[in-house]
C-alpha cells in the first residue's frame, strides 16, 4: 500500500525576526564575533533568499545568545529562531536535526507556530515511521481549538494514516474517511478510499464497508491492485468461515486480473509521462521522490498481480458455489455455465457442468439439465462426471416415475468404459441398479431380472447386491417362474438375516410355493411368515392367502373345518390390514366363502363390520352389492332394491367406485329375475325420478343412472344407448365399466375401428380391475380382425382369458381364437380350439353348435372328407333349436355338400330333403337356396 | 442509476432568477462551430432574433439553422445534489422546470437543456411519470449532438414503455435499435436488464430470470445497474415461487443499498413475500381436509 503524506510546506517565509530585524549585511562566517542584531540580519537574509545551509549557523549563534533569556522579547527571539533553525535543517533534509530542534521549540514558550511546528514533527515522525509517535501529535493537533479547514484535512490524514499503519482498522475509517471527504486531489482521495476499504475488510466491519463499495465502484479506485487482492482474501477467510453473504459481496467486487493489469499499466504511464513533464518544468526534490515512489508501488503491484497464479476462475466458481449456497440459484447458474463454457477441459469446467445440471434441477428446469448432461455424454463418455451426471438424471427420472426415460438411458449407462475405482463402481452399480428398476417398474420383469443380475454378477461388493437378490426374485416371481424366484428369496434370507425384505422374502417365498401349487408348503411358510412377523405389512395378504389356501380344501369327515378356518383368517386379514385395500381383498374373499355356505346374515355382518372398521376408506358401492345379494336371498328384495338404488345414488358420481357398476347389473339382474311387473315398473319409475331431480354437476351419477335405466328397459335400449353415446364424443372421464361396456359394443357393432381401439385404451387403463374389461377385450379383438391382425389376434385374446378364463361371457375369444387359427389355415390346431368349447358347460347354445360345425371345417379343409360330414351332421342332430335353427341349417348344406364330393349325390338330396323337412330349419333363410338346389337334381 | 449526469450538471451552477424581460443571455453556435456571445431577444415563428450588443439592430436566423443555443441556466448545484441525494424528486424536478420554463420557446432548437432535459427524464422515471419520461427521452434520442445522452435516452425510452405497460411498443423499440440479439453473458447489462424487464411484463419469468442474472453476474462491479438489477431479481424469484430466493436478495439489498429507492421497493415486497407466503400455508392447512 502506498501510504501518502501530504505536507504543505506553508510559506514559513512570514517574517519573524519582529525586533531585531535591522538592517546589517554582515557576510562574515564567524558569527560569534557580529552583534547579534547583525547576526540575526545575516540569517534573516539567507533565508530570503533560499540558503537554508548557511542561514543554520547564524540562527544557531543567535540561540546560543538568546536561550537563558528570560525576558519576553529574548523568550521571543530564541523561540523563533528555533523554528526557523529547525525549519533549515527540514529543508536540507537533515530532518532529525531538525525534530531536536522541535523539540526544543515545544519544550519552550512561546510557541506562536506549534501547529506548524507539530505538523512538522509529524512529517518528520512519519519519515521515520513512528506512528504511535504521528498518531499522538495528530491527536495533539486535533486538539488546537479553531483549526482551519486545511489543518483539520491534514491532521486527519497524518492520524488516518498512522492508526492504518498501527492496524487500529476501526480507529483509522473516521480520519481517513474526514481526509477523504475533504480533499481536493482526487489522488489522495482514491488512496483514503481504498485505505478505509482495507481497514474495514479488517476491521470486519461489513456494514459500514458495503456503505464504501458502491461509491468507490463509482471511481477508478476500483482498479485498485491492492484493494482487489484485499477483498478476495477476505472474501476466501469469510467463504471458509461459512460466512457466505459477506463472502459474496466481498468477492463480487474483485475485478479480473486482466482488466486490473490493463488499467494499472496504463496508468502507470500516464503517472510517468506526467513525472517527466513536470521535472522538465521543476518541481521540488522530495515531490519527485514521493511521485517516484507512487510508480514504483505501482509497479511493484503489478508485477505481483502478474506473478499470482489466474484468479478468475476460481473466484468465478467460488461466487458461483455461494450464489447457489444462498438460494440464489440462477445467478449461480450463468456463472457455472459461463465457467464451462470457456474451458469445457479443465478441472474447474468440468466441476462447473456438474453444479450447472444440480442447479437447473433445483429451480425445476429438468428438461435444460438433461440436455446439458447428454450433450456432456456425447462429447465426454468418460468424462470426469460422466457418471456423476448419469446418475443424477436416472435418478430424477425415477423419481418422477418416467420409467421409460429410465429405461431409455441403458445404451448411455452400458456405454460407459469400465469402473476403475471404488467410487465409479458404486457409481456405476447405482446406474444399473436404478435402470434395472426402471424396467420393474415399467413391468418389464425379464429386463429387469437382468439388470438386477448384472449387479449380481458384476457388482458383488455393490450395497445394491442385497436388494438385487430380493428383486430379481420378485422379477422372477411375476414372470411365473416361481421355482427361479424361491431360489432367490430363499438365498436372500439365507444371506440377510436382518435383511430390510426379510419377512417380504419369507412372503414371497409362501406365494411361489402356492404358484408351484405346492399348498401345503405354501400353507406353512404363511403360518411360519405370521408367526414371525405378527405386524408386518403384509400380514393380513398372509392371512387372506391362507384364508384362501383354507377355503379351498375340501371338508372331511376328519377335517370339517376348513371354511371356519378360512373365516377366522380373512377376518384376521381385515383386522391386520394396513390398507383399505388388503382389508377389502379379506372381507369380500370373506363373502365369498359364506356364500358357499349360503350363510347371508352373516354376510350383512361382515360387511357392516368391515364398513365401520374402514369408515370412508371402505369399498362401500361393494359391500353394499354384497349386502344387496344377501337379502335377495333372504327374501328382502325391497331391501336390497332400496339399498342398491341409495347406493348409486351416494356413490355413483365418483367414477373410482367401480362397486356402483356392479350393483347396477345386480339391480337390472334383481328387476329381471325377483320383481313383479309392477315393481320393476316402480324400480323404473325411480330411477326416473332420480334421473330428473339431481344436480346438473353430478355428470357421472347421471350418466350411470341413463345407462341403469337402459339395462332396466332391455338389451335393445342398451344397445342403443351405446350407440348414442358413442356418436355424441362424450368425455371418457364421465364414463365408468358400465357405460364404457356399452359403448365397447357399438363399436363392435359399428365397425369403428378408431373407438375400439381409444375405448379398450381408456377401460384398461382406468379399470383394468373391473368384471367388464373383457367388452373391452372383446372390441379389441374386433378391430384386429378387422386389420386381418391374426397374431394380434391371438395375443389378445390370450391376454384376455389369462383375465376371465372360461367364464360365461368369455366364449366369443375361445370362437374367435378358433376361427383366426382357421384363417391362417392352422386347420388342426382351430380343430383343437373348436373343440375345446365343447368341454365347458357354461358355454352350452349356439356356441356349442358353431364350434361343432367350425371342426366341420376343418377336417374338410384337411380332405377328411368322413369326418367332416360327421361334424355337420351332429351340428344339426345336436344343436337343431340353436340361433333359431341357423347352425342346424348351415350343416344341412355342408353335410350335403360334403356328400356330394364323396359321389353320394343320393344321400345328398336326402340330406337336403331332411332339412326341407325339419322344422328347426325349414324356415331358415338357407331353406330357399336349398330348394332351388333340389331342382337341379331333377326334383328328386 | 446515472448519477454521472446529475453530478455533471449541478456541478459549478447557482440558482438565480431568470430576467423577467424577453432577452436571455446565450452562445450561439453556428454550422461550422462559429459562435457569438449575446442575447436572444425574441423569437417570432421560425425566426430569432439575436443580439451581440455590438451592433444596434439584432440579427434575424432561422431557427432550423442555428448549431445550438447555449442558454445560461442558473441553478443552485449543491441544492439540488442534496434534495437529490434526500430523493426529494418532486423538488428537484420542480427547480428545474422553473429554471428551464423561460426557455420552452426555444426547445425546438438543440441547445445545452438537453442535459437538464436528460435529468428530467431520469427523475420523472424515478418518480413513476412514465408518459412524461418518454415524452422527454424521445426527444433527447433524435438529438446525436452527444452520443452518450442519446444512448441513455433510448434506455429511459425503452424503460418508460415496459413500465408503462406496452410491451409490443418496447419490443418493436427494442428490436429497432439490435437489442433483442446476442444477449449473451458480455452483453451490456442495460440491455440484459431491458429485455428482462419486458420478459417479466411478457410473465416469461424464467427467461427474465436468466437475464437478470447475467446482469448481476457479471456486472457486480457496476453500481449503476446492479442496485436495480438486484430489486428486479428479487421480483422475479417471487414471481417464480422461490421465495426463500427473493428474500436472500431483499436481505442484501438492505445492506448495501440502504435508504435507496431499491430498498424501499425490496421492503414493499418482502411484506409481499410473507402474504404469499401465509395463504401458501393457509392453502396447504386446508388442502388435507379437503383430500
Amino acid at each position: 500500500m502506498n501510504f501518502f503524506h501530504r505536507y504543505c510546506g506553508i510559506a514559513l517565509k512570514a517574517s519573524l525576526l519582529v525586533v531585531f530585524l535591522s538592517a546589517g549585511t554582515s557576510a562574515a562566517q564567524d558569527f560569534s564575533s557580529m552583534g547579534i542584531s547583525d547576526v540575526v540580519a545575516s540569517a534573516d537574509r539567507m533565508l530570503q533568499r533560499g540558503d537554508y545551509g548557511a542561514a543554520i549557523p547564524a540562527l544557531e549563534e543567535v540561540i546560543s545568545r538568546t536561550a537563558l533569556l528570560t525576558d519576553s522579547q529574548g523568550m521571543d527571539t530564541a523561540q523563533t529562531c528555533r523554528f526557523q533553525l529547525a525549519r533549515a535543517h527540514y529543508q536540507t533534509g537533515n530532518v532529525a536535526s531538525g525534530m531536536t530542534v522541535l523539540d526544543e521549540y515545544l519544550a519552550n514558550e512561546p510557541r506562536t507556530k506549534e501547529r506548524i511546528a507539530l505538523r512538522m514533527m509529524a512529517q518528520g515522525f512519519f519519515d521515520t515511521q513512528e506512528w504511535d509517535k504521528v498518531e499522538n501529535i495528530a491527536v495533539r493537533l486535533l486538539e488546537f481549538p479553531d483549526l482551519e479547514k486545511e489543518d483539520i484535512y491534514n491532521a486527519n490524514l497524518l492520524l488516518g494514516q498512522a492508526l492504518f499503519r498501527l492496524e487500529k482498522w476501526q480507529e483509522a475509517v473516521e480520519p481517513l474517511a474526514n481526509a477523504a471527504k475533504t480533499a481536493k486531489d482526487q489522488r489522495i482521495k482514491s488512496l483514503c478510499q481504498i485505505m478505509i476499504v482495507r481497514a474495514l475488510v479488517e476491521a470486519e466491519n461489513w456494514r459500514e464497508l458495503f456503505g464504501w463499495i458502491p461509491r468507490i465502484y463509482r471511481t477508478d479506485s476500483k482498479y485498485d491492485i491492492t484493494l482487489n487482492l484485499t477483498l478476495m482474501k477476505a472474501g476466501k477467510v469469510r467463504f471458509e468461515d461459512d460466512d457466505y453473504l459477506n463472502a459474496l459481496l466481498l468477492y463480487r467486487m474483485v475485478l479480473p486480473r486482466e482488466e486490473l493489469l490493463e488499467f494499472s499499466g496504463e496508468y502507470e504511464k500516464k503517472l510517468t509521462a506526467k513525472l517527466n513533464k513536470d521535472m522538465k518544468v521543476g518541481i521540488p526534490e522530495a515531490e519527485v521522490e514521493e511521485r517516484q515512489n507512487e510508480i514504483k508501488d505501482l509497479k511493484t503491484s503489478i508485477k505481483t498481480l502478474s506473478e499470482l497464479p489466474a484468479y478468475e476462475e476460481e473466484v468465478t466458481f467460488r461466487i458461483g458455489q455461494i450464489y447457489a449456497e444462498v438460494k440464489r440459484y440462477w445467478e449461480s447458474y450463468v456463472l457455472f455455465d459461463k465457467l464451462y463454457n470457456s474451458d469445457r477441459n479443465s478441472e474447474i469446467g468440468e466441476a462447473s457442468i456438474l453444479q450447472s445440471v444440480l442447479i437447473l434441477y433445483d429451480v425445476g428446469e429438468n428438461n435444460r439439465a438433461e440436455e446439458r448432461i447428454l450433450q456432456y455424454l456425447d462429447e465426454k463418455p468418460d468424462g470426469l462426471y460422466a457418471r456423476t451426471l448419469l446418475n443424477m438424471m436416472v435418478r430424477d427420472n425415477l423419481v418422477r416415475q418416467e420409467f421409460s426415460n429410465v429405461v431409455g438411458l441403458r445404451t448411455s449407462v452400458e456405454g460407459l468404459p469400465a469402473a476403475g475405482s471404488d467410487d465409479e463402481k458404486t457409481l456405476q452399480s447405482d446406474l444399473y441398479f436404478m435402470l434395472a428398476f426402471g424396467y420393474f417398474q415399467s413391468k418389464d420383469y425379464k429386463l429387469a431380472g437382468e439388470q438386477f443380475s448384472v449387479i449380481l454378477d458384476s457388482f458383488t461388493d455393490s450395497n445394491h447386491a442385497a436388494d438385487s437378490l430380493y428383486y430379481r426374485g420378485m422379477t422372477f416371481m411375476l414372470q411365473g417362474d416361481y421355482v427361479n424366484a424361491l431360489t432367490d428369496f430363499k438365498a436372500y434370507q439365507a444371506e440377510n438375516e436382518f435383511g430390510e425384505h426379510l419377512s417380504a422374502s419369507l412372503f414371497r417365498e409362501a406365494v411361489c410355493e402356492f404358484g408351484l401349487e405346492n399348498i401345503p408348503s405354501a400353507e406353512a411358510v404363511f403360518t411360519r411368515f405370521i408367526d414371525k412377523f405378527s405386524d408386518d405389512v403384509l400380514v393380513s395378504e398372509a392371512y387372506s392367502m391362507r384364508g384362501d389356501i383354507e377355503a379351498a380344501k375340501e371338508a372331511t369327515y376328519e377335517d370339517p373345518h376348513t371354511l371356519d378356518r378360512a373365516l377366522a383368517d380373512y377376518r384376521k386379514g381385515i383386522d391386520k390390514a394396513f390398507s383399505a385395500q388388503q382389508a377389502s381383498y379379506a372381507a369380500f374373499q370373506a363373502a365369498k366363502v359364506y356364500k358357499l355356505e349360503f350363510k347371508w346374515q352373516e354376510i350383512i355382518d361382515l360387511m357392516q363390520y368391515y364398513m365401520d372398521r374402514w369408515e370412508e376408506k371402505a369399498n362401500v358401492a361393494e359391500s353394499v352389492f354384497w349386502i344387496g345379494q344377501s337379502q335377495i336371498e333372504l327374501d328382502q328384495v325391497d331391501d336390497a332394491v332400496t339399498a342398491y338404488l341409495d347406493a348409486i345414488e351416494r356413490f355413483g358420481n365418483d367414477p373410482l367406485q367401480q362397486g356402483v357398476d356392479k350393483i347396477i347389473l345386480e339391480l337390472v339382474k334383481i328387476s329381471g329375475y325377483h320383481l313383479s311387473d309392477e315393481d320393476r315398473d316402480g324400480l323404473a319409475v325411480k330411477v326416473k325420478l332420480k334421473l330428473t331431480s339431481i344436480d346438473e354437476r353430478m355428470e357421472v351419477l347421471r350418466l350411470r343412472l341413463q345407462v341403469t335405466q337402459a339395462l332396466l328397459e332391455g338389451d335393445d335400449i342398451a344397445a342403443a344407448l351405446g350407440a348414442e353415446l358413442l356418436e355424441s364424443n362424450i368425455k371418457l372421464a364421465l364414463t365408468t365399466p358400465a357405460s364404457l361396456s356399452l359403448m365397447c359394443d357399438a363399436a363392435i357393432d359399428t365397425g369403428n375401428i378408431k373407438e375400439m381401439d381409444r375405448l379398450f385404451e381408456y377401460f384398461n387403463s382406468n379399470y383394468e380391475e373391473s368384471d367388464l374389461l373383457w367388452h373391452a377385450y372383446r372390441a379389441k379383438t374386433h378391430k384386429l380382425l378387422t386389420e386381418e391382425d391374426f397374431w394380434g389376434v391371438l395375443a389378445s385374446i390370450d391376454e384376455a382369458q389369462g383375465l376371465f378364463g372360461a367364464e360365461a361371457f368369455m366364449a366369443w375369444a375361445q370362437i374367435i381364437k378358433a376361427d383366426t387359427q382357421f384363417k391362417m389355415e392352422k386347420f388342426k390346431e382351430a380343430e383343437k380350439e373348436f373343440n375345446m368349447i365343447l368341454g365347458v358347460p357354461e358355454w352350452r347354445g349356439p356356441v356349442f353348435a358353431e364350434a361343432m360345425y367350425g371342426m366341420g371345417r376343418c377336417r374338410l379343409a384337411l380332405g377328411d372328407l368322413e369326418t367332416a360330414h360327421s361334424f355337420f351332421q351332429r351340428t344339426y342332430l345336436l344343436f337343431k333349436s340353436y340361433a333359431d335353427g341357423e347352425w342346424a341349417a348351415k350343416g344341412y348344406l355342408a353335410a350335403a355338400d360334403v356328400l356330394i364330393k364323396l359321389g353320394r349325390e343320393e344321400d345328398a338330396v336326402k340330406t337336403l330333403q331332411a332339412m326341407l323337412e325339419d322344422e328347426y330349419t325349414n324356415t331358415s333363410p338357407l331353406a330357399e337356396q336349398v330348394r332351388e338346389q333340389l331342382k337341379k337334381y331333377g326334383g328328386q | 442509476m446515472n448519477k454521472s449526469i446529475l453530478i455533471y450538471v449541478l456541478t459549478g451552477i447557482l440558482a438565480a432568477s431568470i430576467p423577467a424581460e424577453a432577452a436571455f443571455k446565450a452562445t450561439l453556435i453556428m454550422p461550422g462551430d462559429k459562435s457569438w456571445e449575446g442575447s436572444i431577444i425574441a423569437r417570432d415563428g421560425d425566426w430569432i432574433e439575436f443580439s451581440t450588443g455590438k451592433s444596434p439592430r439584432p440579427i434575424r436566423l432561422g431557427a432550423s439553422t442555428i448549431k445550438e443555443l447555449v442558454f445560461d441556466v442558473k441553478l443552485d448545484a449543491e441544492k439540488l445534489a442534496e434534495m437529490n441525494r434526500n430523493r426529494e424528486y418532486e423538488r428537484v424536478i420542480a427547480a428545474l422546470d422553473r429554471a428551464m420554463a423561460p426557455y420552452v420557446e426555444y426547445s425546438d432548437i438543440p441547445s445545452n437543456l438537453t442535459k437538464y432535459n436528460a435529468l428530467l427524464m431520469e427523475l420523472y422515471y424515478k418518480t413513476g411519470d412514465f408518459e412524461k419520461s418518454l415524452e422527454v427521452s424521445c426527444k433527447i434520442a433524435g438529438d446525436d449532438r452527444d452520443l452518450d445522452l442519446q444512448e441513455k435516452s433510448r434506455i429511459y425510452q425503452a424503460l418508460a414503455l415496459i413500465d408503462s405497460g406496452r410491451s409490443d411498443e418496447a419490443e418493436a423499440l427494442l428490436s429497432e435499435y439490435g437489442w433483442d440479439q446476442g444477449l449473451d453473458n458480455d452483453a451490456a447489462p442495460e440491455k440484459l436488464y431491458i429485455t428482462a424487464k419486458l420478459m417479466v411484463l411478457k410473465e416469461q419469468y424464467s427467461n427474465a430470470m436468466e437475464l437478470v442474472a447475467k446482469v448481476i453476474a457479471f456486472n457486480s462491479q457496476n453500481p449503476d445497474w446492479m442496485q436495480p438489477a438486484e430489486l428486479l431479481c428479487a421480483q422475479v424469484y417471487a414471481e417464480l415461487g422461490m421465495y426463500d430466493s427473493a428474500e436472500e436478495v431483499i436481505r442484501q439489498i438492505s445492506l448495501l443499498y440502504k435508504n435507496t429507492n431499491e430498498d424501499d421497493q425490496a421492503q414493499k415486497l418482502k411484506i409481499r413475500i410473507e402474504q404469499l407466503r401465509a395463504e401458501q400455508e393457509l392453502k396447504k392447512s386446508i388442502e388435507p381436509e379437503n383430500v
